[in-house]
C-alpha cells in the first residue's frame, strides 16, 4: 500500500491545479506510510494475529518425531520441533539448536556445542542430556523409524551444552544427518512416555501445539523460547488435513486457508483463482523397484529393457502436468551429488527394449509381472502401459499390507517415491546399500559401492574433492540393476498474496522470516 | 405378471431403461470404439468426434471405457441381489415349517446381518481375502439377504395359514408340495419386487466400492472409479463426472421404477388395478358401441 501511495505513476503529467492536492496526498503519505506499514505482517505479528492456516495432504499421523520418521511429514513436525542443526538454500548444515560443531582430526568424533539458556515448550532445559536422550531413543525404541539412519553414530557423551558423538566409522556427513529430518528433538521429560508424546508433541520449534485431533487439525501458537523467535513473524498456525485435492483450490479462494500443498492437476486453477502457485526444491524421485534375486530380473537383459521401456516425459506430463522433471538418480539436477556424466545413461528406447527381450528369450507378451503396489495409483498404470508396449504383460495388485513384503524384500516388482534425505550419502545408502530399506534386491548391491560411500563419509564436506567424490558415488549406486529412477514430483504448493514468500531450503519448509498480513 | 407390468408405463420405461443397460453389460467392450486400456498423449482432452466424452488423466478413451465398464457394474449388482435371494429366501420360507430351532436360529441370524454395515464389511473382506470385486459382492449380497428373509418368510406365513393350506397338510401333502404348489406363487411378487430392489442397491455398492479403489485392479474401469478419477481433475473437466454419475442415477432409478411397477400389478393391488383397467376397457367398448336406431335428441 504504501509503494502505491508514494509512487507516482510515470509519464502522468500534473495539472497545476492539482498540485495542492498532490502536496497534500504526499504530506499524508509520509504520515501514513509508517502507520500502514505497521499496519502489515509486523502489525499482525505484534496484536497476535497473524494467522497461518495450511492445508496439508501430508498431515502427521503420528507426532514422535522416532516413530514419524524422515518422510515427508517432517516439515509438519518442523512446526513443534528443533534440531541440532537445519539446512540452508544450497542445503548445507547450519545451526539450530546447536551453534556450532567440531570434528576432531580422524573424523570418528563430533562435538556439537549448544547454544546456552535454551528449553523446551515444557519447561526442561535443553542441553546435551537432553540430545543424548534423543539419540538414544531414536536408536533403541521398539517403533523407530529412525534406527536405521543413525548407524554411524555410537556412544554419546554428555556434558553440559556440550554433546559428543563417538561414531562407528569416519563419517563428516553427520551435521547434515542430524536435521530436521532425522533427529528432531523432543522434550526428554515428554519423551519418557512415547505413546502420550506421539499425540502431545513437546518441542522446542517455532510452534507449541495449543490443540492437537488426531488426524485432522492442530492449533500452535508462536513459542516466544524458541532461539530464533524473533525471526518467526508468525503468532498462530492451524494446520488442518487437506480434504480432496480438488477442494483445496476453493479453500484458498476463500479464505479457509491461505497456505497449502497442491496436487499438480490444481495448479492451473490456483493460478487462475490469483494465488501463488510455486515449487519449492526438493529431493523426490520416484522409481521403479526391481527385485534382481528373482526371476525374471536375475536377467540382466530383461532388466536392462525395462531400463530402455520407460518413457519419463509421460510421467513428467500425465502425473505433474509438467511442474515434476524426468530423472534417472535419486538427486534433482544442479545438487552437488548429481552425476552429470550418468545422465541418461539408459535413454527411452522400445526398440532396444524389445530387442534385448528377445535376446533373453522372451517372445512377447509371454512376460508377466505382477506390480505390487500400496494404493491406487496412476503411475502403475503409466509403468503397465509402457511396458505392454515393449511386450511385457503387467499386472497392477493392490496390496494394503504391502509395506510387509516390499520392507522384507519379497516383492518382485514394486513402485516406491523417496523425498530424499539432507545428507546425500544416506539418500545413496537407502536406495543402494546392501540393507537399505529401498533396496529391493538386499542383500544385493552394485560392485564397489560400499567403498565409494565409504569415501564420500570420509570426505569433509568444504574439502575441495567433495563433489567429485560424492558424484562418483553416484555414479558407482547407478550401477544398481534393482532400480530405474523415473520422474521427480514438485513441492508445490499454492498460497494467498497474505502470506509472504518462503525461503528455498530444499525438501524443507522454513518459516523464518516469513509474514503473514490480514488480508488474503 | 411381465404383460402387467409392460402394461404400465414405469414398467415400460424400467424395462427400456435395463435393457439397455444389459445390452451395453453384454456388448459394451464390442462396442466400445477404441482400446478402452490404451494410453495416449492427448489427456485430459476435451470432447470431440474422436473422443465423445473427452480423455481421462491418461489419455484413454472415456466413452469407451464408460462402455467397458458397464459389465463389471452389472455383474456386480447381479451378483449381490442373486446371492441375497439365494441365502434369504429359501430359509425365509422353511422357517416356517422348519420348526421353531430353525426359525429361532434364522431369525438370530438375520438380526445379526443387518446391524453390520455392508459398505464396512465389505472392505474388511477385501482386506483379509485381496482385493476383488467378486469376494466383496458375495458377501454384500450375504449382508443384503435380511430383505429376502423377511420378504418370504413375511409372505409364506400369510399363505401358511390359509384353509387351503391346512386342507393340503390335512391331506397329507408334504412340505416340498406345499412350498412348490401354494407358497412359491404367492412369495414370488414381493420376492419379485425386493430382487428389483436389490439390484439398484447392488449398483449403489458397486459404485461405491470402485468409487473408493476397492474390489478392482486398475486399469479395469468401472462407473465408480471414472466418478472417483473424474473429480480429481474437475478444474479441468468440470463436466466429466456428469456421464459416468447419471448412468448410475438413471440404473438405480430404473430398478426402483421396476420394482414400483412390479409392486402395482402384483397382490391384491395388482389384482384391483387390472380388475380397474378391464372395467374401464368395458366402459370404454360400451361407449362406442352403436347408437340406437333413431339416434338420440
Amino acid at each position: 500500500m504504501s509503494a502505491r501511495l508514494t509512487n507516482p505513476r510515470p509519464g502522468l503529467r500534473v495539472r497545476p491545479v492539482r498540485r495542492a492536492g498532490g502536496l497534500r496526498a504526499t504530506a499524508l503519505a509520509a504520515l501514513l506510510v509508517p502507520a500502514l506499514s505497521a499496519c502489515g505482517g509486523d502489525a499482525s505479528s505484534a496484536t497476535g494475529n497473524a494467522t497461518l492456516k495450511w492445508a496439508s495432504s501430508y498431515f502427521p499421523a503420528h507426532w514422535d518425531p522416532v516413530v514419524s520418521g524422515s518422510g515427508a511429514q517432517f516439515r509438519q513436525l518442523a512446526l513443534v520441533y528443533a534440531s541440532l542443526t537445519r539446512t540452508d538454500d544450497e542445503g548445507k548444515a547450519v545451526p539450530d539448536l546447536a551453534e556450532s560443531w567440531e570434528y576432531n582430526d580422524k573424523g570418528d568424533r563430533i562435538t556439537f556445542k549448544l547454544r546456552p539458556g535454551q528449553k523446551f515448550s515444557d519447561g526442561e532445559p535443553i542441553d546435551a542430556a537432553a540430545v543424548k536422550a534423543a539419540i538414544e531413543r531414536a536408536q533403541k525404541q521398539k517403533n523407530s523409524a529412525l534406527f536405521g539412519d543413525l548407524t554411524s553414530i555410537g556412544k554419546v557423551e554428555a556434558n553440559g551444552l556440550e554433546a559428543t558423538l563417538n561414531l562407528t566409522q569416519i563419517d563428516y556427513q553427520i551435521p547434515q544427518l542430524l536435521g530436521q529430518r532425522v533427529l528432531q528433538i523432543a522434550s526428554p521429560k515428554a519423551a519418557e512416555n512415547p505413546k502420550k508424546l506421539d499425540q502431545n508433541p513437546v518441542g522446542a520449534g517455532p510452534f507449541v501445539v495449543e490443540q492437537l485431533v488426531p488426524g485432522t487439525k492442530a492449533v500452535l501458537k508462536k513459542n516466544p523460547d524458541y532461539w530464533d523467535a524473533e525471526n518467526i513473524h508468525i503468532d498462530n498456525v492451524e494446520l488442518v488435513s487437506a480434504p480432496d485435492a480438488s477442494t483445496v483450490v476453493s479453500g484458498l479462494r476463500t479464505g479457509v486457508y491461505n497456505f497449502a500443498d497442491i496436487d499438480p492437476s490444481q495448479a492451473d486453477a490456483a493460478k487462475k483463482a490469483g494465488l501463488d502457485v510455486f515449487v519449492q526444491p526438493g529431493f523426490n524421485a520416484a522409481n521403479l523397484s526391481l527385485n534382481v534375486n528373482k526371476a525374471p530380473f536375475d536377467n540382466d537383459e530383461v532388466v536392462d529393457a525395462v531400463r530402455h521401456a520407460v518413457n519419463r516425459e509421460e510421467f513428467v506430463q500425465k502425473l505433474t502436468f509438467g511442474y515434476g522433471e524426468a530423472t534417472d538418480q535419486p538427486f534433482p539436477k544442479g545438487y552437488v551429488a548429481y552425476d552429470p556424466k550418468s545422465e541418461n545413461a539408459y535413454p527411452y528406447d522400445p526398440a532396444k527394449a524389445k530387442k534385448l527381450l528377445a535376446e533373453a528369450g522372451h517372445k512377447p507378451g509371454d512376460l508377466k509381472l505382477n506390480l505390487v503396489i500400496p494404493s491406487e495409483d496412476p503411475q502403475a498404470e503409466i509403468v503397465q502401459s509402457q511396458l505392454a508396449a515393449v511386450g511385457i504383460t503387467v499386472t497392477i495388485k493392490i496390496d494394503k499390507n504391502w509395506a510387509t513384503p516390499f520392507f522384507a524384500k519379497d516383492l518382485t516388482f514394486s513402485l516406491y517415491g523417496t523425498t530424499g534425505r539432507d545428507s546425500a550419502a544416506q539418500t545413496l545408502t537407502a536406495h543402494f546399500g546392501p540393507n537399505g530399506p529401498l533396496n529391493l534386491s538386499t542383500p544385493y548391491e552394485p560392485a564397489g559401492f560400499e567403498e565409494a560411500v565409504a569415501k564420500v563419509r570420509q570426505t569433509p564436506l568444504d574439502s575441495p574433492d567433495y563433489a567429485e567424490t560424492l558424484q562418483a558415488a553416484t555414479r558407482t549406486g547407478l550401477g544398481s540393476k534393482a532400480l530405474v529412477f523415473t520422474y521427480a514430483s514438485p513441492n508445490l504448493f499454492a498460497k494467498t498474496k497474505s502470506v509472504s514468500a518462503l525461503p528455498k531450503n530444499p525438501g524443507h519448509i522454513d518459516w523464518t522470516g516469513v509474514k503473514v498480513s490480514g488480508a488474503n | 405378471m411381465v404383460r402387467r407390468v409392460l402394461a404400465l408405463t414405469s414398467g415400460r420405461i424400467a424395462v427400456v431403461i435395463l435393457a439397455a443397460i444389459a445390452l451395453l453389460a453384454l456388448l459394451g467392450p464390442w462396442l466400445a470404439p477404441q482400446n478402452p486400456l490404451a494410453t495416449s498423449d492427448n489427456a485430459l482432452a476435451a470432447v470431440s468426434g474422436t473422443h465423445w466424452l473427452g480423455t481421462d488423466y491418461l489419455g484413454r478413451d472415456v466413452f469407451s471405457r464408460l462402455l467397458d465398464g458397464s459389465r463389471i457394474s452389472v455383474l456386480g449388482s447381479l451378483e449381490v441381489a442373486l446371492v441375497a435371494l439365494v441365502v434369504g429366501a429359501v430359509p425365509g420360507i422353511l422357517s416356517v415349517y422348519l420348526g421353531r430351532a430353525f426359525e429361532w436360529f434364522t431369525l438370530r441370524i438375520a438380526d445379526t446381518l443387518v446391524a453390520l454395515p455392508f459398505l464396512l464389511f465389505a472392505i474388511a473382506v477385501i482386506a483379509l481375502l485381496g482385493n476383488g470385486l467378486t469376494q466383496a459382492m458375495l458377501v454384500t449380497g450375504v449382508l443384503v439377504s435380511p430383505l429376502f428373509y423377511r420378504v418370504s418368510r413375511a409372505a409364506t406365513l400369510a399363505v401358511a395359514r390359509s384353509p387351503y393350506v391346512e386342507a393340503a397338510i390335512v391331506s397329507g401333502a408334504s412340505v416340498g408340495w406345499i412350498v412348490r404348489r401354494h407358497v412359491w406363487t404367492k412369495v414370488l411378487p414381493p420376492i419379485a419386487v425386493a430382487l428389483a430392489q436389490t439390484i439398484g442397491v447392488g449398483f449403489v455398492i458397486v459404485s461405491s466400492l470402485t468409487f473408493l479403489g476397492i474390489g478392482v485392479q486398475p486399469p479395469e474401469p468401472t462407473w465408480g472409479g471414472l466418478l472417483a478419477s473424474d473429480l480429481g481433475y474437475l478444474s479441468h473437466r468440470p463436466w466429466a463426472p456428469v456421464a459416468p454419475a447419471l448412468l448410475i442415477m438413471v440404473t438405480v432409478w430404473a430398478c426402483n421404477l421396476l420394482a414400483d411397477a412390479i409392486r402395482d400389478v402384483s397382490g391384491e393391488a395388482g389384482r384391483a388395478l387390472a380388475n380397474d383397467r378391464k372395467a374401464r376397457a368395458n366402459r370404454r367398448e360400451a361407449a362406442a358401441g352403436p347408437h340406437p336406431a333413431g339416434g338420440s335428441r
